[in-house]
């Protein structure tokens, strides 16, 4: 039967042909999106790590997290070097690391940071970030690149760069009298860290001119050497005491030695009365613009859940259309004895031989887009596409797809079904 | 009575829905071997007449008996078994799948005929083989036999499909104008090689048709008009 169904198929392979394409293409979107929409939100959950709280100014919770951690948008309100002081002296505070933004090299984010990014900071599955080539920044005109930035920057280790104020690609205010060297390249993470450049806070002091003692250069030079030796707060600390790198920073990431104290912490900071601060937990946070992204997310599926009624629509037109010119055919197997069920069942297995031809084509072609095109779209947008093996939820799409295939097929089959009876053996034309 | 392939019996159908009789016949039999044709214009009830026995439709009252079956006491699924095993069926045209191939489509003939195809099995030859030897029979080369049906002249679709309608000796072949296609050299060249072979299987063949000049060739000539009861009336 399934034979007879195929060959009766090939007969009409132009239209054949034409559906399984109009199945494949809506299968293959509907895949897709769904692909998109699981591995963006696990690169968004893979960004940030291991961090309890992100502290800024006076600020929404989502602009926060969108600037702290996707390097995207400004801040406005910044948090003064006092209120980082304090945070450091929170209970059970076990690093914290200040971050500085604003300034672009070409278009890429410039964070001032401390050399504490390096040890503490953490994307993915508590993963740490790793050196490429080269290490952390040591003195103050040392600077580490993401992985994307330095192919994009085309720079290497001992290679020079310009910090140039505001975030836009093209500036008139460069800070070239105070160049920075390339000390380390990291490994690519996947995440917006690939995107950036880091330098230290003293280094972005000096630029600004907030480090007021030009002098000073050569000491700051030990200043980098005492940062190798004695890794800690302490030495941090007093030199801050004594002129901060820097008068304001963007934003805070700290880690806490106990988890579930995060949440006291938080209401504490947001209650701190020197300055109106904005504490954030990352993972909440996170969740939360993640629902806000839902609704795109949601018209995105249901209009390629669309697309794939109409293919199935099509498959519908074309088997209803072709039961006309089978009316002989069907006239002929009844001659021979073929049931009025068995009429039925060749309507049947015809559609599930589209719908399942049109679903493996789909599936194809989407693995070959997957192959081709995840790579361009890393490098261009830092979105991580893989090319996995189909998961449950897929498949669950896949079955769904044949469901509603067999169901709509119902239809010209039971019309058949009924010609079938009615006809009988005469051929109406 | 035993060798009677068909019998009606007071044979009274009409369409649903329909107020007059379009078939009234009292009686009629079809022995087991003979070559009858029916003859009768377009709407005298031809057509639904072998629909009845083929077993497509049904007749409430009456009798239709086909090679011993009441085809009244049957369900639809043995109707559907009886056809295919006990009745070739040849039609006016149109009679192949376009898609198979000339053998393909005389094989199609036992797909739903177990009978057909243990008759084949008793003789010790296999589908293909009959399949072929048929369509040699009847006048088509080997090339011919592997060519989609959509390629094949006419004539030759016809031949083809009444090597399918033979194909594992049923009872009863039923032909529904199959030469009304063909011109008339090709009509005798057709109606002698389908009785040859009728006869080489004890085939009963009941031929209809609306051509009174094929009256010769039949052993027994039947008018629908006089057999029907509903017919007359209404031309009275």
């Amino acid at each position: 039967m399934f034979k007879l169904a195929l060959a009766s198929l090939w007969n009409r392979k132009a239209s054949a042909i034409l559906t399984v394409l109009a199945i494949a293409i809506s299968v293959m979107l509907l895949l897709g999106v769904e692909r998109i929409r699981v591995q963006a939100q696990e690169n968004f959950a893979n960004t940030i790590s291991g961090t309890d709280i992100i502290v800024g100014g006076r600020t929404g919770s989502t602009q926060l997290l969108l600037a702290s951690v996707f390097h995207i948008g400004s801040l406005n309100q910044t948090l003064s070097w006092q209120s980082y002081e304090y945070l450091q002296t929170l209970p059970r505070v076990s690093w914290t690391i200040p971050m500085a933004m604003g300034d672009s090299v070409r278009g890429l984010p410039v964070v001032a940071t401390t050399a504490d990014l390096f040890s503490h900071f953490k994307y993915g599955n508590r993963q740490p970030l790793r050196f490429a080539e080269g290490q952390a920044f040591a003195q103050l005109d040392h600077a580490v690149m993401g992985a994307e930035a330095a192919t994009k920057l085309g720079l290497q280790v001992g290679d020079e760069l310009t910090v140039s104020h505001g975030a836009g690609g093209v500036s008139f205010s460069d800070h070239d009298d105070h160049p920075f060297r390339v000390q380390g390249i990291l490994q690519a993470t996947g995440t917006p860290v690939d995107q950036a450049i880091y330098i230290p806070l003293e280094g972005l002091g000096l630029v600004h001119g907030e480090y007021v003692h030009e002098e000073e250069h050569g000491e700051e030079h030990d200043h980098g050497d005492d940062h190798e030796h004695g890794h800690d707060h302490a030495v941090h600390h007093d030199h801050a005491k004594q002129a901060p790198p820097v008068y304001t920073l963007s934003a805070v990431l700290i880690g806490l030695e106990i988890k579930p104290l995060a949440l006291r912490l938080q209401r504490q900071i947001n209650t701190y009365t020197g300055e109106p601060l904005t504490a954030i937990l990352p993972g909440f946070a996170l969740q939360e613009f993640w629902r806000s992204l839902q609704l795109f997310d949601r018209a995105l599926l249901a209009i390629s859940s669309l697309v794939v009624a109409t293919g199935l629509l099509v498959m519908l037109t074309t088997l209803l259309a072709s039961l006309r010119e089978r009316r002989r055919e069907i006239a002929v197997l009844r001659s021979i004895g073929a049931g009025p069920v068995t009429i039925f069942t060749l309507l049947v297995s015809e559609a599930l031989l589209l719908t399942i031809m049109g679903i493996a084509v789909g599936v194809g072609m989407l693995y070959g887009l997957l192959f081709g095109f995840a790579e361009p779209i890393q490098m261009s947008i830092g979105f991580q596409l893989r090319a996995s093996l189909l998961s449950p939820t897929e498949w669950t799409i896949m079955g769904s797809v044949l469901i509603a295939a067999i169901s709509l097929s119902l239809i010209p089959a039971w019309r058949a079904y009924r010609n079938a009876l009615a006809d009988g053996l005469t051929v109406k034309l | 009575m035993s060798n009677a392939c068909v019998t009606l019996n007071q044979l009274k159908f009409s369409w649903p829905g329909a107020q007059r009789l379009q078939l009234d016949i009292p009686q009629l039999q079809i022995d087991t071997g003979e070559r009858v044709l029916l003859r009768g214009p377009s709407g005298s009830g031809k057509s639904t007449l072998l629909s009845l026995l083929a077993g497509i439709h049904k007749s409430k009252p009456g009798q239709i008996n086909v090679h011993g079956h009441d085809l009244g006491k049957l369900s639809q699924r043995q109707l559907d078994r009886l056809r295919a095993n006990e009745i070739g069926y040849i039609f006016q045209q149109f009679n192949l799948l376009p898609y198979l191939t000339a053998v393909g489509n005389v094989e199609l003939a036992v797909k739903f005929a177990p009978a057909r195809r243990a008759r084949l099995a008793q003789r010790g030859v296999s589908v293909r083989a009959a399949a072929q030897q048929l369509l040699q029979h009847l006048g088509l080369d080997h090339n011919s036999q592997q060519q989609l049906a959509q390629h094949l002249s006419v004539g030759q679709q016809q031949r083809v499909a009444a090597a399918r309608a033979l194909l594992g000796a049923p009872a009863l072949i039923i032909a529904d104008e199959p030469t009304s296609a063909l011109d008339e050299a090709h009509r005798d060249n057709f109606l002698k090689l389908l009785f040859q072979e009728c006869d080489a299987q004890q085939s009963t063949l009941l031929f209809v048709t609306h051509d009174a000049t094929l009256a010769p060739y039949f052993s027994r000539v039947v008018e629908l008009e006089q057999l029907n009861q509903a017919a007359e009336s209404t031309h009275v």
